[in-house]
């Protein structure tokens, strides 16, 4: 079986105007359809560039071997708003992106422009609320919703369309434990229900512990890309990059120095605890 | 934050509430017209009575109101007593130079009174039991004959809900600023007139910034929602006479009726 893969990325490079250095240069990558791929690294590493460029709201360096291609779809002026109907983003400040008055309105919104008759959107809107838990607060104001629940009626707001991608633009971080464990268990119910991929732009390495895929960036370059054990055992990589590893990876690593033997295929914080308990059964 | 009353629009469900904000900012405006048909005391107690009614159908307490003509009061009264004082005519029953107190004027003085009162009393009811956003899409109705002059009616519309929307997201803002500000010692309570306007320098500009901020992060994301300008769009949030309306306009035709057949030719 050949991989599908819904996006393809090549030799893109992306200079704001009056920068000197590229904020993204020359990349490339794939991302297999149904997966999950985080993309880390620090701050102004070229991350939200990315996204921005795969949904068509920045224009790539023109470059004749550059191709950003969406579901089969070659990125252009003519064919941008079907890589819309494609994409859906949730981008980090839950307040700047609510359009609409109620909740039921904002998740309309989509819906609206996409000329959809009323009477459809009648049938939709209320599905999509219910989805991600939101429909006791229909008619609610945005100023009455925490900002975890505001994420999750952008959520609704882009399930409405049936999107097949749907990118978290460092959704979470601006939210409160609680409401993060909430935006990611809907993303993650979202997927399993409808099939999407996710991209998760990201700055809490736990959340990539959902990820299949995670792609480190580094001044507008990937510096390493993999599955997450497999990026996690870089710890020098990343910490050179200023970026933490997953708690565990760091209580492995210490232990290990300590001459305690942890073998490598332990992977998850569960498996570590698990490893600890048998160990200390054995004495 | 719910401690801001945007619009001092105050939630209830008694029959004013169910009626369409459309019929009502009809009915308020065209009341301020039909007020003046009113010219003898029959008219004005029927004007008086059929305001009284609407009010008492909001069901909503009498402070309200009273909250409604506050602000104005000392116009109101303000005025009436320049009609009392300046109207010449009638029975004059207190001369001193120019000042006369005499029949007329006392009863044009009421007769504004009366008036002010109404008309501000009418559009309490109005934007006490009308969402800010249910009067958007009046006035959005309300304007749409002006799309044969090729004003862009949609767009406006869309202009005055992103508007309302942040208005309790500004005025969160605003405090927060506010409250940063005084944490590292701004006052904005004193001083004169030069100083306070000083004082406000690091409010605005701020605020100006953060506003900025959010119509370009506002924008990206109607953007990547698909939003392309009106061409196309269709609408989620539709407005429906009902019966109440009806009880609204017949209501409102039987009181310009009255006053025809009452008012002195």
């Amino acid at each position: 079986m050949t991989i599908d893969n819904i996006i393809k990325i090549r030799n893109v490079s992306f200079t704001y105007p009056d920068a000197k250095e590229p904020a993204i240069n020359n990349v490339t990558f794939d991302i297999e359809r149904g997966s999950w791929t985080s993309i880390i690294g620090h701050n102004g590493s070229g991350k939200s560039t990315i996204i921005r460029l795969i949904n068509g709201l920045l224009d790539a360096d023109e470059n004749a071997n550059s191709k950003i291609e969406v579901d089969g779809i070659r990125l252009t002026q003519k064919t941008v708003w079907d890589i819309r109907d494609r994409v859906g983003v949730v981008f980090q400040n839950p307040d700047n992106q609510f359009v609409g008055a109620t909740v039921a309105d904002d998740v309309a919104f989509g819906l609206e422009n996409r000329g959809v008759s009323r009477l459809e959107m009648t049938k939709i809107v209320p599905k999509a609320i219910a989805a991600v838990g939101m429909s006791e607060y229909a008619d609610a104001e945005p100023g009455s919703l925490s900002g975890g629940q505001k994420q999750r009626v952008a959520i609704a707001g882009i399930i409405a369309i049936k999107p097949k991608i749907i990118i978290l633009d460092e959704a979470t971080s601006m939210l409160d434990p609680d409401g993060r464990s909430q935006v990611l268990q809907v993303v993650q119910q979202m997927k399993d229900k409808y099939g999407l991929t996710v991209i998760a732009i990201t700055h809490d390495i736990d959340e990539t512990a959902l990820a299949d895929q995670v792609l480190v960036m580094n001044d507008g370059q990937i510096v390493t890309q993999g599955k997450p054990e497999y990026v996690f055992k870089k710890t020098k990589l990343l910490n050179e990059l200023g970026l933490t590893v997953p708690f565990f990876q760091q209580v492995k690593k210490d232990l290990q120095s300590n001459a305690i033997n942890i073998p490598d295929t332990i992977n998850s914080e569960k498996e570590l605890i698990n490893y600890l308990c048998q160990l200390n059964s054995k004495k | 934050m719910n401690k801001i009353l945007i619009g001092r629009y105050i939630a209830g469900d008694s029959i004013v509430y169910k009626m369409d904000p459309r019929g009502k900012l009809v009915a308020t405006i065209l009341f301020i017209f039909v007020i003046f048909l009113a010219n003898n005391p029959a008219t004005y107690a029927i004007l008086t009575i059929f305001s009284l009614v609407a009010v008492a159908a909001t069901k909503l307490k009498g402070k309200v109101f009273w909250d409604g003509v506050k602000p104005i009061i000392w116009l109101i009264l303000f005025t009436s007593l320049l009609q009392l004082f300046f109207t010449v005519g009638g029975k004059v029953y207190w001369q001193w130079m120019m000042l006369a107190i005499s029949s007329y004027g006392i009863i044009n003085a009421i007769y504004i009174f009366i008036r002010f009162t109404l008309i501000v009393l009418i559009s309490t009811v109005m934007t006490v039991t009308t969402m800010p956003l249910e009067i958007a899409d009046a006035i959005e109705w309300l304007l749409t004959p002006l799309k044969l002059l090729k004003v862009p009616v949609d767009k406006i519309a869309l202009v005055m809900s992103i508007a309302l929307r942040f208005v309790p997201t500004l005025f969160d803002q605003t405090f927060k600023i506010m409250n940063a500000q005084r944490a590292r010692g701004a006052d904005f309570n004193n001083g004169g007139l030069i100083t306070r306007a000083k004082a406000i320098t690091p409010l605005l500009v701020p605020l100006f910034i953060s506003s900025l901020e959010t119509a370009i992060d506002l924008a990206t994301a109607m953007e990547s929602r698909g939003y392309r300008g009106d061409q196309g769009r269709t609408r989620y949030r539709i407005l429906q006479w009902s019966l109440y309306d009806l009880i609204n306009l017949v209501y409102f035709i039987i009181l310009v009726i009255l006053l025809l057949i009452f008012r002195t030719h």
